[in-house]
């Protein structure tokens, strides 16, 4: 059963991901602007958009910036949320660990999309800024998850014994906690993977960190949608592509998850 | 007795001190920007007439923690201040907002829950088998699917193709309650997320209890499956769903914003995007205050309730 449904997963994913990769090498020069929202012919497999560019055109370009965004600000998450959770484990100061950790409890509390418009009703983030404010909103819940488990695997006793033979600090946080973090960590990549698509995904439909004209698959769902009863193809392929991409991933990131839980 | 009075005290500090960080947090990132704040919201049009009429409006001479005292202290008394853009109280523009979206929040809620739970027991009941592989496979997938592309492909199906169902609720106004048509594709995106997390928890949740020496033991002296399900397991199951559903919250709220934008409709969420875009920032805080600390408070009520369930597991604080 996890086999079929990591054949599935990497199969639904494999599709959008290619084309986010891929697509932009495959790109012609741009054609000259025909007629908004025409349906197929005359050149244009798809039809054209709300400002007669081509739809596949646009398909092939408007993934890349949807996966690296993600991938850019879950990396970042993890490079801040990483130091945080193993200071505050690994020290003895009390007022320390509050210090770190409380700021982050409260910030929590704040619905990750609202942090998100806040922020861009008075700055226009680009691209790069988009990445910074989705990892900013998910570093409080990261630094918990590594807190935890760092915290749960400086209690063991080898911890214990590093300490008695007079490992240095350096050595047991990182070569002996760290590493035992991984494990959760990559678990936990995942999950975070797909929430920061959801997140990346859903801004740019609002419009937060991008163009009006942007190639991306979230703004041309949103800018199409005005001519969704005329072109429906010109919302409906990036929409299914934003679908698969998502529901694959959660798939396949299970499927290996339970894999790795099983041997 | 003790202890869960000091804890349920010290949950509602947190609270308190969530709140307070709220409030302050949205001054500072609407606020407290580098530089000259009336020319950032200027914007495209940076004329100096309209930066000088920024400035007036919103006080900018002053120092900054002077205007976070009075903007905090109008807030408890319900003041959230005037409108940039068009010189409204931004209470009328929460007051006008405020129908639809609790519409909208109060009957996904509604069949959240039920739908949510039923669907987690049935698959916890048929565990493994065709009824529980077909859940679990639906859950995980939706429940990562953004509602903005979800919401699209259902008008294209339910609207365009079958034409069953209005794909906007344009021309219908905050009376949406009188076309309960217009309403069914934003309840069904937004029930999409919560109700797939809520049935996979209810659903490990059961499987737990159910295979637990207090279920084995009431099967023993023969009590029907029926009441063993939902009056013994049940309770037990739903503890760490209850403090999922607080998450949920944050979703939801995401949702509605989204939702009311896919849809037209025109509630909270389409007042913030619209203020967002006027960079009319008095009515972006006021909005934002709102939705945090109804955040916070829901938060603090799913606290209490799984602490209520389940008294000996330690909730957070």
């Amino acid at each position: 059963m996890p086999r079929s449904r990591l054949t599935l997963g990497a199969v639904i994913v494999g599709v959008p991901l290619v084309l986010a990769l891929l697509g932009p090498l495959f790109v012609g020069e741009p054609g000259p602007r025909a007629a908004s929202f025409t349906l197929g012919g005359g050149g244009h497999w798809l039809g054209t958009d709300f400002i007669g560019r081509d739809v596949w055109r646009q398909v092939l370009l408007g993934g890349r910036s949807v996966v690296l965004v993600a991938l850019a600000a879950t990396a970042l998450a993890y490079v801040v949320a990483l130091p945080l959770g193993l200071i505050a484990a690994l020290t003895h100061r009390t007022w320390l660990e509050e210090l770190l950790m409380r700021p982050l409890d409260v910030l929590l509390a704040v619905p990750s999309l609202l942090m998100i418009l806040l922020v861009a009703s008075v700055f226009s983030p680009g691209a790069a800024g988009l990445a910074l404010l989705v990892a900013l909103v998910n570093i409080p819940d990261a630094a918990r998850i590594v807190r935890a488990a760092a915290a749960e695997a400086a209690s063991r006793p080898a911890v214990e014994a590093l300490r008695m033979q007079g490992e240095s600090w350096w050595r047991m946080a990182v070569g002996y906690v760290g590493r035992s973090v991984g494990r959760t960590l990559a678990a936990d990549a995942g999950v975070r993977l797909t929430g920061v698509l959801y997140l990346v995904s859903t801004a740019a439909f609002l419009g937060v960190g991008v163009a009006p004209d942007a190639a991306d698959w979230a703004v041309m769902v949103d800018r199409n949608r005005t001519g969704l009863f005329v072109q429906p193809w010109a919302v409906v392929v990036p929409a299914l592509l934003i679908v698969a991409l998502t529901m694959g991933g959660n798939l396949l990131f299970d499927a290996v998850l339970e894999k790795r839980n099983r041997t | 007795m003790r202890g869960l009075r000091s804890w349920v005290a010290r949950r509602l500090l947190l609270g308190v001190a969530q709140t307070a960080a709220v409030v302050l947090l949205v001054f500072v990132l609407t606020e407290a920007l580098p530089g000259d704040a009336a020319v950032a919201l200027a914007g495209d049009q940076p004329d100096p007439e309209r930066i000088a009429a920024i400035r007036e409006a919103m006080d900018l001479d002053r120092p900054a923690h002077e205007r976070l005292a009075d903007w905090a202290a109008g807030l408890l008394h319900g003041d959230f201040g005037t409108s940039l853009a068009s010189g409204r109280p931004v209470s009328t523009y929460i007051a006008d907002g405020f129908g639809p979206t609790l519409l909208l929040a109060a009957l996904t809620v509604a069949l959240l829950v039920p739908v949510g739970v039923g669907l987690g027991v049935l698959a916890a009941r048929h565990e493994g088998r065709l009824a529980d592989r077909i859940v679990s496979s639906m859950t995980l997938g939706v429940y990562a699917v953004p509602e903005f592309a979800f919401g699209v492909l259902l008008i294209t199906v339910f609207a365009l193709r079958l034409g069953w169902l209005p794909p906007t609720a344009v021309g219908y106004g905050t009376d949406l309650l009188a076309h309960p048509a217009a309403l069914v594709l934003p309840v069904l995106v937004l029930l999409s997320r919560p109700v797939c997390s809520l049935a996979r928890l209810v659903r490990a949740g059961m499987i737990d209890a159910l295979a637990s020496p207090y279920v084995a033991q009431a099967r023993r002296y023969g009590i029907p499956g029926a009441r063993i399900r939902y009056a013994h397991a049940l309770p037990n199951a739903i503890t760490p769903a209850a403090q999922q559903l607080a998450r949920t919250i944050d979703w939801l709220l995401c949702g509605v914003i989204v939702v009311e934008a896919l849809y037209v409709i025109p509630g909270l969420g389409t007042v913030l995007m619209n203020a967002v875009a006027e960079r009319d920032v008095p009515v972006v805080q006021g909005l934002a205050v709102v939705f945090a600390v109804t955040t916070v408070v829901l938060n603090l009520g799913a606290d209490l309730v799984a602490h209520r369930f389940a008294p000996r597991a330690g909730v957070a604080a």
